[in-house]
C-alpha cells in the first residue's frame, strides 16, 4: 500500500513536470541574456524592452484585447439567456438544444474553423475582424453556457417569486434578483469565455483577414519566421502570465457561492 | 362588509391530479387563518393562487372585494413568506426589507424611517447591515416577515415558515407571529401541516384533504366538533373511534356494547362513529354514577408522558387510549393488569356520519 501511494504520487509530479516544466524553461530563458536556447549565461531585461518597443507586439495584442472583449460580451449574454431558457422552462426540443451546445466542445477546433471558413467564403462573406469574432463565439458560447447553466441549476425559483410577491414585474425581479444571485457564475462564464478567444490559434488563423494579427498568430509568424528569437520567449511569458490572471479571478469568482 | 380574500369554486389541475377541487373560502379581515392539513392536500397551491403565482382552472379569487384572478402577483398588494425565505442572498437585511418599498418607488427617506419601524416591531434593530448568512434561523424568519409586511399588503400569505426550524424557536416564533399580527392589523394566511402551529395562531382553521377543504372553524370547533372522521383523526394527538350503528334515539350499538351519544335522532338505522378524545375519558375512582356510558377494562400498557399519563386499556377487545393528568404521587398510578372502570358522559362523545 505505502509503495503503491509512492508510484502514485511520483506518477502524478511526473505529469505536472510534464504540463509545466516547458514552460518554467520558457520563463526562466526570456531572461537569458546569450541567444542560446540551452545555456543560460546571465539574467537579463533586455528581451522585455525590445519587446516593449515592438509596435506589432502591441498591435497584435491591442487585436488579442478587444476581438476577446467582443467576443466575451456576446456568448455570454447568448448563454444567459439560453441558458434560462432551458432551465426555466419546459419546450420540446428542450434536451436537443441541450445536447448541441455541447457540440462546439467536443469536435476537433481545427474540423471547426476549416468548415467556417468553407461556409463564409460559400456566402461569399469577406475575412474580417468580425469573421474571427464569429468565429471564437461559435465555440465560446458552449463554455459559457455550461458555466450558467450549472449556476442556474443551483438557483431557486422562489427567489424571483418572492420578487415578485414584492412589487417586481418579471423584467425587474430578473435584473434586481436573478442577475445578481446569479453574478459569480456569469463572471467565471465571461472569464472563460475571454481566455478561450485569447488563447485561440487556430480558428483565428483560418477565419482572419490578411495582415490582422492577434497575439497568438503573432507569436506563430514570429516562430516561423524568424527562427526563434529570444523575445519571443519574453512574449510567451507575457501571454502566460495573463492567462493566469484571468485564471486565479475566476478561481477566486467561482468560490464565491451564495 | 368585503372579505380580506374570497376564493369561489377555485379548482387547479396538473396533469390528471385535481390539486384543488371546487375550494370556497372567505377570509375575513384582520384574521390569522391557517390552512391545515397533510402533504399533498393543495393548501400551497391553493395559497399560491391567492398569490397569484398559480393560475386557477376554474374560479375567482377576490382581495378585498376585488376581482384579481387574472391580476399579476406584483399588481396584488399581497406579502409572502415562503418555505424556503427566499432572503436574497445578494443584499443586507436592511436592503432586503427596502425591497418591496423600492419597487413601489417611495423615497429613501421614507424607505429608511419605515424600514427602522419594521425592524422595531420584527425585534431586528441593529441587524440592518447583516448579510442574510451571518443570521440565526430565527432572526431569518424575522427579516422574510419585515421584507413582506413593509408593503403593507392587504393579506400576508405563509407557506409553512417555521418548518424548518427546531422546536424550541419554532415555539417561540408561533407567539412572535401571533403577536406581531396583532400589532400590524393585517390579515394572515398560514399554510402548515403541523396541527399545533394552527391550534396556537389561528383565529380560524381550514382542515384540507385531497384537494377539498374538510371544515373550517375556530380551532376549538375543529377539535371539539369535527365534521368528519378525517378531521377527527387529523386534529388531535390522538382519538377512541368507535364504528357501531345508531339503533335508537341516543343510543348506538358498538362492539363493546351499547353507547349513548347526544342528539342526531334523525341517524336512526344508519353506520356512524362515536369518537372520544383520550382527555375526555373518566377512569377508575373517577367513574361516578351519574357517567352516561361505564365499562369495565383491563389496563394494557402505561406509558409515562411527563405532564400527563397514557393509559392503554382494552374493553371488550377494543383499545382505548386515555390521557390523564397525575394529580397524586405515582402509587396513583394505574399499571398494566389493574382492572378499572371506564366511562364517558355522552355530551363528550362526537358522533361522525359520513
Amino acid at each position: 500500500m505505502k509503495l503503491f501511494d509512492k508510484i502514485l504520487k511520483a506518477y502524478t509530479y511526473t505529469v505536472l513536470a510534464l504540463i509545466y516544466l516547458p514552460i518554467v524553461i520558457l520563463i526562466i530563458f526570456s531572461f537569458n541574456e546569450s541567444r542560446s536556447k540551452v545555456v543560460f549565461t546571465g539574467f537579463t531585461l533586455e528581451n522585455y524592452y525590445s519587446l516593449i518597443g515592438n509596435y506589432r507586439v502591441w498591435d497584435s495584442f491591442y487585436n488579442s484585447i478587444w476581438t476577446g472583449a467582443v467576443v466575451t460580451v456576446v456568448s455570454v449574454v447568448l448563454a444567459i439567456l439560453m441558458a434560462y431558457g432551458v432551465s426555466r422552462y419546459e419546450f420540446s426540443g428542450k434536451t436537443l438544444i441541450d445536447s448541441i451546445m455541447l457540440i462546439p466542445i467536443i469536435i476537433p477546433e481545427i474540423v471547426e474553423a476549416l468548415t467556417l471558413l468553407v461556409f463564409l467564403v460559400i456566402i461569399g462573406i469577406e475575412l474580417s475582424p468580425y469573421t474571427v469574432i464569429i468565429g471564437h463565439v461559435a465555440f465560446d458560447i458552449s463554455f459559457a453556457y455550461v458555466v450558467v447553466k450549472a449556476r442556474m441549476a443551483g438557483y431557486d425559483p422562489q427567489f424571483e417569486e418572492a420578487a415578485r410577491t414584492l412589487g417586481a414585474d418579471e423584467i425587474r425581479a430578473f435584473t434586481k434578483v436573478t442577475l445578481p444571485i446569479l453574478a459569480p457564475g456569469i463572471a467565471a462564464a465571461a472569464l472563460i469565455a475571454f481566455l478561450e478567444s485569447y488563447d485561440d490559434f487556430i480558428k483565428t488563423f483560418f477565419t482572419r483577414p490578411p495582415g490582422f494579427m492577434t497575439l497568438p498568430v503573432y507569436i506563430w509568424n514570429m516562430a516561423s519566421r524568424r527562427g526563434f528569437p529570444l523575445d519571443l520567449n519574453a512574449l510567451a511569458t507575457f501571454v502566460v502570465a495573463i492567462s493566469l490572471i484571468f485564471a486565479y479571478i475566476r478561481n477566486r469568482i467561482e468560490r464565491r457561492v451564495y | 362588509m368585503s372579505y380580506a380574500v374570497e376564493l369561489i369554486n377555485i379548482s387547479k389541475y396538473f396533469g390528471d391530479v385535481r390539486a384543488v377541487d371546487n375550494v370556497s373560502l372567505k377570509v375575513r379581515k384582520n384574521e390569522f387563518f391557517s390552512l391545515l392539513g397533510p402533504s399533498g392536500c393543495g393548501k400551497t397551491t391553493t395559497l399560491r393562487i391567492i398569490a397569484g403565482l398559480e393560475e386557477p382552472d376554474k374560479g375567482i379569487v377576490k382581495l378585498d372585494g376585488k376581482d384579481v384572478t387574472y391580476v399579476p402577483t406584483h399588481k396584488r398588494n399581497i406579502g409572502m413568506v415562503f418555505q424556503t425565505l427566499a432572503l436574497f442572498p445578494h443584499m443586507n437585511v436592511y436592503e432586503n426589507i427596502a425591497f418591496g418599498l423600492r419597487m413601489r418607488r417611495v423615497p429613501e427617506s421614507e424607505i429608511r424611517r419605515r424600514v427602522r419601524e419594521m425592524l422595531e416591531i420584527v425585534r431586528l434593530t441593529g441587524l440592518e447591515h447583516r448579510r442574510i448568512h451571518q443570521l440565526s434561523g430565527g432572526q431569518r424568519q424575522r427579516v422574510a416577515l419585515a421584507r413582506a409586511l413593509i408593503v403593507q399588503p392587504a393579506v400576508l400569505l405563509l407557506d409553512e415558515p417555521l418548518g424548518a426550524l427546531d422546536l424550541k424557536i419554532r415555539q417561540r416564533m408561533m407567539v412572535e407571529l401571533k403577536r406581531v399580527q396583532r400589532e400590524v392589523g393585517t390579515t394572515f394566511i398560514y399554510v402548515t401541516h403541523d396541527q399545533t402551529e394552527a391550534m396556537v395562531m389561528s383565529d380560524r382553521i381550514a382542515v384540507m384533504k385531497d384537494g377539498v377543504i374538510q371544515q373550517v372553524g375556530a380551532p376549538y370547533e375543529i377539535y371539539m366538533r369535527p365534521r368528519n372522521r378525517f378531521v377527527a383523526n387529523f386534529i388531535g394527538e390522538a382519538i377512541n373511534m368507535l364504528e357501531g350503528t345508531y339503533i335508537e334515539p341516543g343510543v348506538v350499538e358498538t362492539s363493546i356494547g351499547n353507547v349513548r351519544v347526544e342528539g342526531g335522532a334523525e341517524y336512526v338505522g344508519r353506520r356512524v362513529a362515536v369518537a372520544i378524545r383520550p382527555e375526555k375519558i373518566l377512569i377508575g375512582e373517577e367513574v361516578s354514577g351519574d357517567v352516561d356510558n361505564v365499562f369495565s377494562g383491563r389496563i394494557l400498557m402505561t406509558i409515562f408522558r411527563g405532564a400527563f399519563v397514557e393509559y392503554r386499556v382494552d374493553v371488550a377487545g377494543f383499545e382505548f387510549i386515555v390521557f390523564k393528568p397525575h394529580v397524586g404521587g405515582l402509587a396513583r398510578i394505574y399499571q398494566a393488569g389493574d382492572v378499572v372502570k371506564v366511562g364517558w358522559i355522552k355530551e363528550g362523545g362526537i358522533l361522525l356520519v359520513d
